[in-house]
C-alpha cells in the first residue's frame, strides 16, 4: 500500500518570490513595448499563410550546411484550410481546442518520461515526426524506399492498417531505446544533464536520418479531403472531429491507466518519489520501460492524427512542435501528466485564439513567451512541485 | 587528392573561425561556468543582425560591431536576469525558447522591413563596410591550392580577419581562464553553495559570464554572415547543436578546445560527403542525401562523445567527466 | 584565557552572554504545518567554542542555514558584530566575517586542493573581470593568498595534495579541506556543521586538535554535532535544541544531566547512558 507523502513543500509554492515577479514583469512590460514598437515601424499584421523562404545562395559547400530545410513555416498552418465559421472567436477556440488535444496526445509522453526518470528528452519530437511518416511509408501508393538499399517498391495498405503497425513499430523503437540506450545509462549513474545531451544527439541524429529517408518535401497521408461540417457558430472538418474523437479515447485510457489500474498507480508512485517506490517493491525498470513504450507509441498516434488534420506531414513537423511540447508540458507541471494535457490545451487555445490579435505568424512566438514566462514565475507549473526546480 | 584539397581548404574557411568563435564563447558560459546556454544562435543571429541593421543604415563598420555587441549585451542580460536562479535543464530550455524566438521574430512578416523577414538581409547590403577595408586586390587570388576571392564576400581578406579574431579570443579565454575571475566561474560549476559560502556573488558572475560569452557569440555570427548573409533559418537549433557538439568535440573548457572542434567537425563533413558520395554509389545514396547523411554521423558523434568521451579531444579526464 | 567567559552566565535557554558575537532574536522558521526552528533568544559568546546540540529533527542544520543567509525564516531578527544579517545573502554573510562548512562536504571536486584553497580567499581583485584581464593588477595578491594557502595546507596536512584533484581526496580529506578553505578569508567566526560526520577516528583528534586552535587564534566557533565525546572534550559552552527550541544551555559536563535534554534524547535512546551517544550511533 502506498501512502501519500504529506507535501510540505506545496505550501512553499504558494508564496510567491516577490522580486522575481517583479523582475518578470519588468521584463514582459519591456518586451511588450518593444514588440509593439517594432510593429508599429513594420506593416501591420496580415494573415500569411504561405511563407517562402528563399535560401542566400551558398558560396561554399559548407553554408549549405547550416540550413536545415526548405521551408521553415510555423509548425502547424491551422488556418489555411479553416474557412471561417460565422463566429471568429469561437472558431479559433475550437481550433485551439482541437490542436490542444493533439498536442496533448504528444506532450503526456515527455511528461511521463520526465516524471519517471527526470530526463528532458529533446527526441521526442522526432517520435511524432516518426508515427506521421511511418504510416505514410506503409499507405501511400507511391513508391518508396529504405536507406542504402537502391530498391522501391510500393506497399499502400490501406490507411488504418498502415497506422496501426506505424504505432506498433514507434512503441517498439521506445522499448529499444531504453533497453539499449537509456536503461545502461542510468546504470551507469550518467547525470541528467548529461543524458539531457545525448537526446539532443539522438534528436539530430534522427531527424536527419528521417530527412534522408523520406526527402525533405511535404507528404500527405490520404487523399480524402477534411470535409466540413457546419456547426453553426464554428465548422470542423469531419477527419479532424474522428481525430478528436481517437485522441479523446487515447487520453481517457491513458488516464484510465494512471489512476484505475495497479501499474497505473505504480507508474505515479514513480514519478513521484522513484526511491520510496522502489523500497515499496515496484519494480521500477519496469515502469520505465513501460512509460517509454507508451510514450512513443501515444507520439505516433500524435503524429498521425497531426499530419491528417494538417493534410500532410513533413521530416520536420515534430522537431517544430518540440518546443510547444515543452511549453505545454512545463506550463501543466513537468512529471505531471494531467499537467501535460492541461498544458496543452491552454497552449493550444493561446496559441489559436491569439490570430484574433496578432498575425498569423507570430502565434508560434505566444507559445514560446508562455514557456518563458511560466520558467520565469513558476517553473513548477500549474500542477507541479516546487522541490524539482531550484 | 581532391578530397584532402577540399578537407584542408575547410581547415582555414571563414565558416570553421565563425564556428569556433562561437564556441569559444559557449566555452564561456559551459566550459568555464556549467551553463547550459542552448539558445547560441541566438546570440549569433541577435549579433548579425545588430551589424547588418546599423550598416544597412549607413553607419561606419566600428559603430556596427559596437551595436552588434550591445545587442548581444543586453539579450544576455535579458535572459539572464529571471533565469540565471533556474537548474540546468529549465536553464536550457528557456535558452532554446528565446534564442527560437529571436529566430521567430526575425522571420516574421511584421518585422519584415528591419530585418528583411524570412529571406534576410542580402550581402549587398551590410557587407560594403568590411569589404571596403580589404588590402586585398578585387580579384580572384590563387594561393597555393586555393583560389577565393580578394575582398568579396568569403574572400581572402574574411579569412585573414577571421583567424586573426579566434586568436584574439582564444587568447582572451586563455587569460581569464587562469585568472581568478575564471576561478570563481569553475568554482560556481562545480558548486554553487560553496562559492556563495566563501563570499562570491554567483549570480553576478554568471551574469557576467553570460555577457562575455554571448558578445563572442555575436561576433562569431557576423563573421559567419559577412561570407553568407543573414538568414534567420540557418542560425536555428541546429546551428547551436553544431557547436555544442564541436565544443565537446574539441575539448569543453580547454583554450584550442573550441579551435580544434570547429576544423574536425567541418573537415569531417566534407570528407565523410566526398567519401560518401564517391564509394557508395548515388543509387544507394544520392547527392541529396548525403547532406542529411553526414548529419546523422554528426548526432550519433555527439551522443557517443558525450557517453563515452565527454571531455573531448584536448579536455582533462578528471576536470571534465560530467559525472559531477 | 585566565577567566571563564562563562563562569557568570546563567544555565538557561537563550542566556545572555557577556561579549556576544551573535544575538538572534525571535526566529522562527516553518514549512507547511512544520514548525522547523522557534528560536526565542540566542547568543554565541566571542572567542569560545560552542556547541550545538539536539536529536535529529531538531532543527540545527536550518537554524544554521538561516544564520548564514542560506535560508529566510518567516520572522526573526540577528546580529553579527553589531550589524543586522537579517536578509542578507549568504556571499555577503560570509564577507562580513561568518563564514561555514556543510554536512555534506563541498569541496569543489574538479578543482586542485590548492586552487579550492585560493578561492576562499576575500579581496582578490583578479576576480573582477576587468582586472582579471591585466595580470600585474593581480599577480602579487595571488603570490599572499598562495603563501597562506600553503600555510593552512601544511597544518592540515594537506600539503601534499596540493595539486591533486579535491574529488580524488578521500572523505575526511575533504572535510579537512573545507575547513581550511573556510579559513582563508580570516573570518571572525566558524559554523561547522557536523565536522566529524564520515570522518575515520584516527582522523577525529586532529580535527579536534584544530578547532581548539582556531579558538586560540580568536576565532569563534559554533559547530553541530551529534558525537559527545568531541562536544565534552572541546566545546565551552553547549545549546540544546529539540523540535525547533532551545532547552538548555550550559557548560558541557552539567547540560547533559538536564533532565529537559535527558527527556529530549530518551525518545531515542532511553536505555542508553546518554555519554555513549556517539556519531556511529546518531549521525547518518
Amino acid at each position: 500500500m502506498l501512502r501519500d507523502i504529506p507535501d510540505l513543500e506545496g505550501i512553499l509554492t504558494k508564496t510567491i518570490d516577490r522580486r522575481a515577479v517583479l523582475r518578470a514583469l519588468i521584463v514582459l512590460v519591456l518586451a511588450a513595448g518593444a514588440v509593439t514598437a517594432m510593429s508599429l515601424l513594420g506593416s501591420s499584421a496580415v494573415a500569411a499563410t504561405s511563407e517562402v523562404a528563399a535560401i542566400a545562395a551558398p558560396t561554399d559547400a559548407a553554408a549549405a550546411a547550416t540550413s536545415i530545410a526548405p521551408t521553415e513555416a510555423e509548425p502547424i498552418d491551422t488556418t489555411a484550410a479553416t474557412s471561417p465559421g460565422s463566429n471568429r472567436v469561437v472558431q479559433t477556440l475550437v481550433n485551439g481546442i482541437v490542436f490542444g488535444l493533439l498536442l496533448a496526445l504528444a506532450s503526456v509522453g515527455v511528461s511521463l518520461i520526465y516524471g519517471t526518470t527526470g530526463l528532458s528528452n529533446f527526441a521526442h519530437g522526432e517520435q511524432v515526426t516518426l508515427g506521421a511518416l511511418l504510416t505514410y511509408f506503409f499507405t501511400t501508393q507511391q513508391e518508396v524506399s529504405l536507406p542504402l538499399i537502391p530498391v522501391s517498391f510500393t506497399i499502400g495498405w490501406p490507411l488504418i492498417p498502415s497506422a496501426i503497425v506505424a504505432i506498433a513499430l514507434c512503441a517498439g523503437t521506445g522499448w529499444i531505446q531504453d533497453k539499449f540506450l537509456w536503461s545502461p545509462l542510468r546504470r551507469r549513474k550518467v547525470t541528467i544533464v548529461q543524458q539531457m545531451i545525448v537526446s539532443i544527439g539522438l534528436s539530430l541524429a534522427m531527424l536527419n536520418f528521417i530527412q534522408w529517408w523520406f526527402g525533405a518535401q511535404r507528404v500527405r497521408l490520404t487523399i480524402i479531403s477534411d470535409e466540413r461540417i457546419d456547426m453553426g457558430v464554428f465548422d470542423i472538418g469531419q477527419i479532424t472531429l474522428l481525430s478528436v474523437v481517437i485522441s479523446l479515447l487515447c487520453l481517457a485510457g491513458v488516464g484510465y491507466f494512471l489512476l484505475r489500474t495497479r501499474l497505473g498507480r505504480a507508474t505515479r508512485a514513480v514519478s513521484d518519489n522513484p526511491a520510496l517506490a522502489s523500497a515499496s517493491g515496484i519494480r521500477v525498470d519496469g515502469v520505465v520501460r513501460l512509460v517509454w513504450v507508451m510514450a512513443t507509441g501515444l507520439a505516433a498516434v500524435g503524429g498521425i492524427l497531426l499530419a491528417l488534420y494538417d493534410s500532410g506531414t513533413a521530416f520536420d513537423v515534430g522537431a517544430r512542435l518540440l518546443l510547444l511540447m515543452f511549453a505545454a508540458v512545463t506550463l501543466g507541471g513537468l512529471g505531471q501528466a494531467f499537467g501535460a494535457l492541461v498544458g496543452s490545451l491552454v497552449v493550444g487555445i493561446s496559441v489559436e485564439m491569439s490570430t484574433l490579435w496578432i498575425g498569423t505568424d507570430l502565434k508560434y512566438a505566444v507559445a514560446l513567451a508562455i514557456l518563458i514566462l511560466v520558467l520565469l514565475l513558476r517553473p513548477q507549473g500549474i500542477l507541479g512541485r516546487a522541490e524539482r526546480v531550484g | 587528392m581532391e578530397i584532402l584539397l577540399d578537407a584542408l581548404a575547410e581547415v582555414f574557411a571563414p565558416t570553421t573561425a565563425a564556428f569556433a568563435i562561437a564556441a569559444i564563447g559557449l566555452n564561456f558560459h559551459f566550459g568555464l561556468t556549467g551553463l547550459l546556454n542552448m539558445g547560441v544562435a541566438g546570440f549569433m543571429l541577435v549579433g548579425m543582425y545588430g551589424y547588418a541593421i546599423t550598416t544597412q543604415n549607413g553607419a561606419p563598420i566600428w559603430l556596427a560591431i559596437i551595436v552588434a555587441c550591445a545587442a548581444a549585451a543586453t539579450f544576455a542580460v535579458i535572459l539572464g536576469w529571471p533565469t540565471l536562479k533556474l537548474r540546468g535543464d529549465y536553464l536550457a530550455i528557456a535558452t532554446i525558447a528565446a534564442a527560437e524566438l529571436v529566430r521567430y521574430l526575425g522571420r516574421s512578416q511584421s518585422l519584415q522591413p528591419l530585418t528583411g523577414g524570412s529571406t534576410g538581409i542580402r550581402g549587398n547590403e551590410f557587407k560594403f563596410t568590411f569589404e571596403a577595408l580589404s588590402p586585398f586586390p578585387n580579384e580572384n587570388i590563387t594561393i597555393l591550392f586555393w583560389t577565393y576571392h580578394g575582398t568579396l564576400s568569403s574572400s581572402w581578406w574574411l579569412r585573414v580577419v577571421a583567424w586573426l579574431l579566434v586568436a584574439l579570443f582564444a587568447f582572451t579565454f586563455w587569460q581569464l581562464a587562469r585568472s581568478p575571475w575564471g576561478r570563481v566561474l569553475k568554482g560556481i560549476r562545480e558548486d554553487e553553495d560553496a562559492v556563495r559560502s566563501l563570499g562570491k556573488n554567483v549570480y553576478s558572475y554568471k551574469m557576467q559570464a553570460l555577457v562575455i560569452g554571448g558578445v563572442i557569440c555575436a561576433f562569431g555570427g557576423v563573421v559567419w554572415a559577412l561570407g553568407n548573409s543573414v538568414q534567420p533559418d540557418s542560425m536555428g537549433r541546429p546551428t547551436t547543436f553544431w557547436i555544442w557538439t564541436l565544443l565537446l568535440l574539441g575539448g569543453a573548457a580547454t583554450v584550442f578546445g573550441p579551435i580544434l572542434g570547429s576544423i574536425l567537425f567541418w573537415v569531417s563533413l566534407v570528407v565523410v560527403r566526398q567519401v560518401a558520395s564517391s564509394v557508395i554509389p548515388d543509387t544507394w545514396l544520392s547527392p541529396i542525401e548525403l547532406e542529411p547523411f553526414s548529419l546523422v554521423l554528426v548526432g550519433i558523434t555527439l551522443m557517443c562523445l558525450v557517453i563515452f568521451r565527454p571531455q573531448g579531444v584536448l579536455g582533462n579526464k578528471r576536470e571534465l567527466a560530467l559525472n559531477g | 584565557m585566565a577567566d571563564n567567559p562563562f563562569a557568570s552566565v546563567p544555565h538557561e535557554p537563550g542566556a545572555p552572554k557577556p561579549d556576544a558575537i551573535v544575538k538572534a532574536d525571535h526566529v522562527h522558521r516553518h514549512f507547511g504545518g512544520l514548525t522547523a526552528v522557534d528560536v526565542e533568544h540566542f547568543e554565541v559568546q566571542r572567542h569560545a567554542i560552542t556547541a550545538l546540540i539536539g536529536p535529529n529533527g531538531a532543527g540545527k542544520s536550518t537554524f544554521f542555514n538561516l544564520l548564514t543567509g542560506f535560508d529566510k525564516p518567516q520572522t526573526g531578527e540577528w546580529q553579527f558584530n553589531g550589524h543586522s544579517l537579517v536578509g542578507t545573502s549568504p556571499a555577503k554573510v560570509a564577507r562580513a566575517g561568518k563564514v561555514r562548512t556543510f554536512q555534506l562536504t563541498k569541496a569543489l571536486n574538479r578543482m586542485t586542493v590548492i586552487e579550492n584553497m585560493r578561492l576562499g580567499a576575500a579581496d582578490q581583485g583578479g576576480e573582477n573581470f576587468f582586472k582579471a584581464l591585466v595580470p600585474p593588477t593581480w599577480r602579487t595578491r595571488e603570490k599572499d593568498i598562495t603563501v597562506r594557502a600553503e600555510a593552512l595546507l601544511k597544518r592540515f596536512k594537506l600539503w601534499e595534495k596540493r595539486d591533486d584533484y579535491a574529488g580524488s581526496l578521500s572523505g575526511g580529506q575533504r572535510k579537512l579541506l573545507e575547513m581550511a578553505r573556510a579559513l582563508m578569508s580570516e573570518p571572525e567566526m566558524i559554523m561547522l556543521d557536523e565536522p566529524m560526520a564520515g570522518v575515520n577516528p584516527a582522523l577525529t583528534e586532529s580535527l579536534l586538535d584544530h578547532i581548539v586552535e582556531l579558538k586560540n587564534e580568536g576565532v569563534t566557533v559554533l559547530f553541530v554535532e551529534h558525537d559527545m565525546h568531541m562536544v565534552r572534550r572541546i566545546s565551552d559552552w553547549v545549546v540544546v535544541m529539540a523540535e525547533g527550541r532551545i532547552i538548555a544551555e550550559g557548560p558541557p559536563d552539567t547540560v547533559m544531566s538536564n533532565p529537559a535534554v535527558q527527556d529530549a534524547y530518551l525518545g531515542a535512546h532511553h536505555d542508553t547512558d546518554l555519554s555513549e551517544i556517539d556519531a556511529t550511533e546518531e549521525g547518518k
